[in-house]
């Protein structure tokens, strides 16, 4: 694979995405609006006490927080809920851009002349898989580090711990960039079948049903998930997203492309 | 020093099969050097599979073909290198401006960056696109996208071009300005193929034109296959219907082959009308005939290929 061209795929994915409005508006606001919800919410709840039987449910999966005040626990127990939602733009964004990307260079038939160059289907892909997976991952880590931040001014030292610990860092810095690229992978395979963004996006938009899940199971202390949790989803996400590559760069093959997509 | 192979490309029991369906089979064809060869045939013939397969795009089901001397299967990236393509559709970025679409396939192409800025400015020029270089392709005209598809195909100065309907879609005007475009290549004695059903393009612009239905039916030089169709004759308008004498006059005027009436005019079907034409005005004027016009009468392409298609203009030819 020739890095150049890898690069120069790269180059012209972001110049075209940084055109469109649409995607920017859908990569740009949601962490906006993550950043500071999370905030604020745990400002509101921290005032209050989780019931008796929810302390003891969370207590006994989090037996770090055991020593939290009341309202430091709720705030926690608050918080935490927000960790699976730095792992949905890792998920949404680069799904965004790989179905407008691959969609969009099907309604406008421009891929044959790009594939009757001495391009590799192999660095069409990845050059256009990396452009799609690197604004996700960076928005959900550079979203993170000004939560943090604002955090550390808005929270005591209890909370900041918690946003800091194990599971918050192995969440977004391991998970979320592997969540990516399942949701690249979706995107691929999803975006060679169907001819609209807007499909492709809710077909491919299983790919946060998990996350949803996750949300549920955190929401009614059911699971609270620590740092080995997101590390075994991680790996069990990678090894997923591997299978569906081998599936998605068969279907992003040159010829397949050409004769198949409609 | 060696002498370069005067074939720029050699089919030989080429075809294409997609599941059940054969798109192309048994093509054996050779492009010359510097020629400019149609590929005609009707919608689904097969001219966009014989392209894409020429190309390296797809590879061949049976059969082998070569670029420039090298094999379109063993070595699809340098014959790739090494060819231009104008696709159907222009394909163009239309929210890149011009020259960012052009410098794009440059990198591609492995062109560095002066050599990429040298042939930009070079071809929008050429192709009189220059003063709206900065402009995003979205904005252009279908004839303005088109010559700049064409410009983005000569970018890494290709050994072979390929057009692939090139004027389909396009408005007259468009469409000359295309045909232009074309023309100027095939001045700078470039080798084009060139896919069209466009018969008086083909006409116009080609050396040679290859009837393809599903593989090669006939290929030769338009005057070629015009003359193998009964070639020449001359049609002589008259004041009124011509009388049997008129009739019996050209019939026995040394080289006439045939005469017909239609109306108020004779067809004199002959293979060389300018020499017949002197005597059979004299012997039609000796005959009484009113003479109102007198014109070559030369069979066009049109009707060589309903007749090598073996299809009437009348009939569905997709069936």
């Amino acid at each position: 694979m020739r890095a150049h061209i890898v690069t120069t795929v790269l180059r012209r994915e972001w110049s075209e995405t940084v055109r469109n409005r649409l995607l920017m508006s859908t990569i740009l606001i949601p962490p906006m609006v993550l950043a500071i919800g999370p905030l604020a919410l745990a400002g509101v709840v921290g005032e209050r006490a989780l019931p008796d039987a929810l302390v003891t449910q969370v207590v006994a999966q989090r037996p770090d927080w055991a020593n939290f005040t009341a309202s430091e626990l709720a705030g926690a127990f608050a918080v935490q809920q927000f960790l699976v939602f730095f792992l949905l733009m890792p998920a949404y964004i680069p799904l965004s851009i790989a179905t407008f990307s691959i969609i969009g260079e099907k309604q406008a038939r421009t891929l044959e002349p790009v594939l009757a160059t001495p391009i590799r289907t192999a660095e069409l892909l990845a050059g256009k898989s990396i452009a799609a997976l690197v604004p996700g991952v960076l928005a959900g880590w550079v979203t993170y580090v000004v939560f943090v931040s604002l955090a550390s001014i808005v929270y005591g030292p209890a909370l900041f711990g918690v946003v800091t610990d194990a599971s918050w860092l192995v969440g977004v810095f391991i998970l979320g960039p592997t969540v990516g690229l399942s949701s690249v992978v979706a995107g691929v395979i999803v975006s060679s079948r169907v001819n609209d963004p807007r499909v492709a996006q809710q077909v491919g938009g299983i790919i946060i049903v998990p996350i949803i899940a996750l949300t549920l199971l955190q929401s009614t202390a059911t699971l609270l998930v620590g740092a080995a949790g997101y590390l075994l989803m991680a790996v069990f996400v990678f090894i997923a997203s591997l299978v569906g590559l081998r599936a998605g760069v068969a279907l992003f093959d040159r010829e397949a492309i050409l004769t198949r997509w409609r | 020093m060696t002498v370069p192979d005067p074939v720029m490309i050699r089919a030989t029991g080429l075809g294409r099969r997609f599941d059940a369906l054969w798109a192309v089979r048994d093509m054996d064809l050779e492009v010359f050097r510097g020629e400019v060869l149609g590929l005609l045939g009707p919608n689904g013939a097969g001219k966009t599979t014989t392209v894409r397969l020429l190309t390296a795009l797809i590879a061949p089901s049976e059969g082998r073909a070569t670029v420039d001397g090298l094999d379109v299967t063993e070595y699809p990236e340098l014959v790739r290198s090494r060819v231009g393509i104008l696709t159907e559709t222009p394909g163009l970025y239309d929210k890149l401006s011009a020259t960012a679409n052009l410098d794009f396939f440059g990198r591609l192409y492995g062109l560095d960056a002066s050599t990429r800025a040298a042939r930009i400015e070079h071809f929008l020029r050429l192709f009189s696109l220059w003063e709206r270089r900065n402009d995003v392709a979205g904005t252009f005209s279908k004839g303005m996208k088109q010559k700049l598809a064409i410009a983005r195909a000569l970018l890494h100065e290709p050994a072979v071009v390929f057009l692939d309907e090139p004027t389909a879609a396009l408005d007259p005007e468009a469409a000359f300005v295309v045909r232009e475009a074309i023309e100027t290549l095939r001045r700078s004695g470039r080798t084009i193929v060139l896919a069209t059903h466009n018969l008086d393009e083909a006409d116009r612009l080609c050396d040679r034109v290859a009837f393809v239905r599903g593989g090669l039916v006939r290929v030769d030089s338009p005057a070629g296959l015009r003359g193998s169709l009964g070639g020449h004759g001359v049609e002589v308008g008259l004041t009124g219907v011509p009388s049997p004498a008129v009739l019996e006059a050209a019939r026995v005027v040394p080289g006439v082959a045939d005469v017909e009436i239609a109306g108020d005019r004779l067809i004199v079907m002959t293979a060389e009308p300018r020499v017949v034409t002197p005597g059979l005005v004299r012997a039609l004027v000796e005959a009484g005939a009113a003479i109102t016009e007198v014109r070559e009468r030369a069979t066009t392409l049109e009707q060589v290929y309903f007749e090598v298609m073996g299809v009437r203009p009348d009939h569905d030819e997709a069936a």
